[in-house]
């Protein structure tokens, strides 16, 4: 039960502070980008009329993706966003089924992964608002009902970074530690290839969906 | 009568123990009870699907009772855990897992009844979309499930994972502090989130061309019901993992003990008011589809104004943690 809380830190002094870096993580990223980047270039290849089989993949997912964000901002915003959409919610879901190989883990399973991948959404969000609105309509917004509640505004913002990357990071690890924890107990035999199941492929595409759809609505509510 | 180390570790043990599946037992019943009021209800509308009703209403009070199962696991586990080196620390985190699920099962467990039973309900109403309605059922109640599931991963860190040399006061008070403030905020979350899945189900089986956009907002709707559930996983993760200076003052560990209550209190309320929120959008994308983002938007800026209280009740713990 050893590997519970323990990670691969690459630590290195920096100007009298420590970097570190997961460096397990930071593979996995690559591994998730350099999948995403095979299938980009598979479904692509030899375009034509009648699709082929991972042509008609392709569309099938880059439809699906745009027809959710058409739905949520509307036909001129989602040729914008689109794009960000399909982009993320393909990675999440790559990374949320890597757990599945053995020996390979998933990058959400670090906070600092989807804490980023929040921060990004928060800051796209807000670059939206100020430019559909102007900064003065935007701004105006956080002194609504009453002025004095500005602050509390401003933390209610900030909470929506930490839900939105807890509640995936949260997930995921919660999920792998459930699965270590049995796999321990039951010595490897019987339960873990269903929990893989539920909590790497059911739970995995859940919360990739939930959290490409929340960056969506987010940018949604600040623009309209 | 002294009382030696391994006494109290084993004290705390079974105490835990019975408190995770005591009030673990408490939510899945009365949700899988709903499930099969909601059944009968159906049956006896429609009795010729009264095969499809039942197989549907079995599968549903399955799903409904993981987290009754979760608490057993954790129960059992806190039984026959096996402690290296007993001390008065690890007594606290054992009798901390033991709260942290015991209450966190309450509300996945009654909360997830909710799909199950309107689903019975909408295959009386409909009878050619029951498999679409046993697939949203599913995933409702499995989404309503993570509250529950979050507070089993504080269980199981708090028995598992080794602290290392942490000082006795205040951190005793942390770790019971940590699995209350995941346990009670679990209550709400997943309370609020089978609303919403129970709203789906009903609004698939009166409108079924509607379901791609009720079962994209059900899971919208359910996501943000868990954000204080979300909350009390932080507030809990910082009380396990910050170090605290020694000190033998009751005032520090009191303030440790008092923020994971604050936080896993304050997280009740906003979990079940995010969920009737969720609810009325869901319920209401069904029969109004053309107006499904204008009623998201403000479903999510609803959710935002009834989530203040959780907030609030984060920043007051924090501010026990940190400042105090």
């Amino acid at each position: 039960m050893g590997e519970l809380g323990k990670l691969h830190q690459l630590i290195i002094p920096f100007f009298g502070h420590n970097i570190t870096i997961n460096l397990e993580v930071v593979v996995m990223t690559w591994i998730v980008f350099v999948l995403l980047i095979v299938l980009g270039l598979f479904t692509t290849r030899k375009k034509a009329i009648l699709p082929r089989p991972l042509q008609a993949l392709g569309e099938l997912i880059v439809s699906l993706l745009y027809g959710l964000t058409e739905d949520a901002l509307g036909r001129e915003q989602a040729q914008k966003y689109a794009p960000l959409v399909c982009a993320l919610f393909l990675f999440l879901l790559t990374s949320n089924w890597l757990g599945i190989i053995p020996h390979l883990e998933e990058p959400t399973k670090d906070l600092n992964t989807t804490l980023g991948l929040g921060l990004m959404g928060f800051v796209i969000a807000h670059y939206a608002g100020i430019k559909s609105k102007g900064f003065k309509a935007y701004a105006k917004e956080y002194f609504q009902p009453i002025f004095f509640m500005m602050p509390l505004n401003l933390i209610g913002e900030l909470a929506k970074i930490v839900s939105i990357s807890f509640r995936l990071f949260g997930n995921i690890m919660g999920g792998s530690i459930i699965i270590l924890v049995v796999s321990y107990l039951t010595y490897n035999i019987v339960l873990p290839p269903f929990l893989y199941a539920f909590f790497g492929l059911f739970v995995g595409t859940i919360q990739a969906f939930v959290f490409t759809m929340l960056t969506v609505v987010y940018i949604s509510v600040q623009v309209k | 009568m002294a009382i030696d180390i391994e006494t109290v570790v084993k004290i705390a043990a079974y105490i835990g123990g019975g408190l995770a599946m005591g009030l673990g037992a408490i939510g899945a019943a009365v949700g899988e009870g709903y499930t099969a009021a909601q059944a009968n209800a159906a049956v006896a509308r429609s009795p010729k699907t009264s095969a499809d009703i039942f197989k549907n209403m079995l599968v549903g009070q399955a799903v409904a009772e993981s987290a009754s199962i979760f608490a057993l696991v954790i129960a059992i586990l806190l039984l026959f855990v096996n402690v290296p080196v007993p001390t008065y620390l690890k007594a606290a985190a054992l009798l901390g897992a033991g709260l942290s699920m015991g209450f966190g099962a309450i509300g996945s467990g009654i909360g997830s009844g909710f799909p199950g039973g309107e689903a019975c309900t909408g295959i009386a109403r409909q009878p050619q979309v029951t498999s679409q309605l046993t697939t949203n059922m599913l995933i409702g109640s499995a989404v309503c499930q993570t509250p529950a599931i979050f507070s089993m991963v504080v269980a199981l860190m708090l028995t598992f994972i080794d602290f290392g040399k942490v000082p006795l006061y205040p951190t005793w008070a942390a770790y019971l502090g940590a699995g209350l403030s995941m346990g009670l905020a679990a209550i709400g979350s997943g309370y609020g989130g089978g609303l919403a899945a129970g709203a789906s189900c009903e609004g698939i089986a009166r409108h079924p061309r509607t379901a791609t956009n009720v079962t994209t907002i059900m899971l919208v709707g359910q996501a943000v019901s868990q954000t204080p559930a979300i909350f009390g996983l932080l507030v809990s993760f910082i009380l396990m993992f910050k170090s605290y200076p020694e000190s033998t003052a009751l005032s520090a560990s009191m303030a440790l003990m008092g923020a994971g209550i604050c936080m896993g209190f304050g997280g009740i309320g906003p979990g079940i008011g995010n969920g009737m929120a969720a609810e009325g959008a869901v319920r209401w994308v069904a029969r109004n589809v053309e107006h499904a983002s204008d009623l998201m938007r403000i479903m999510l800026v609803g959710q935002a104004v009834s989530q203040s209280t959780a907030i609030y009740a984060m920043v007051v713990s924090l501010v026990l943690i940190f400042v105090v």
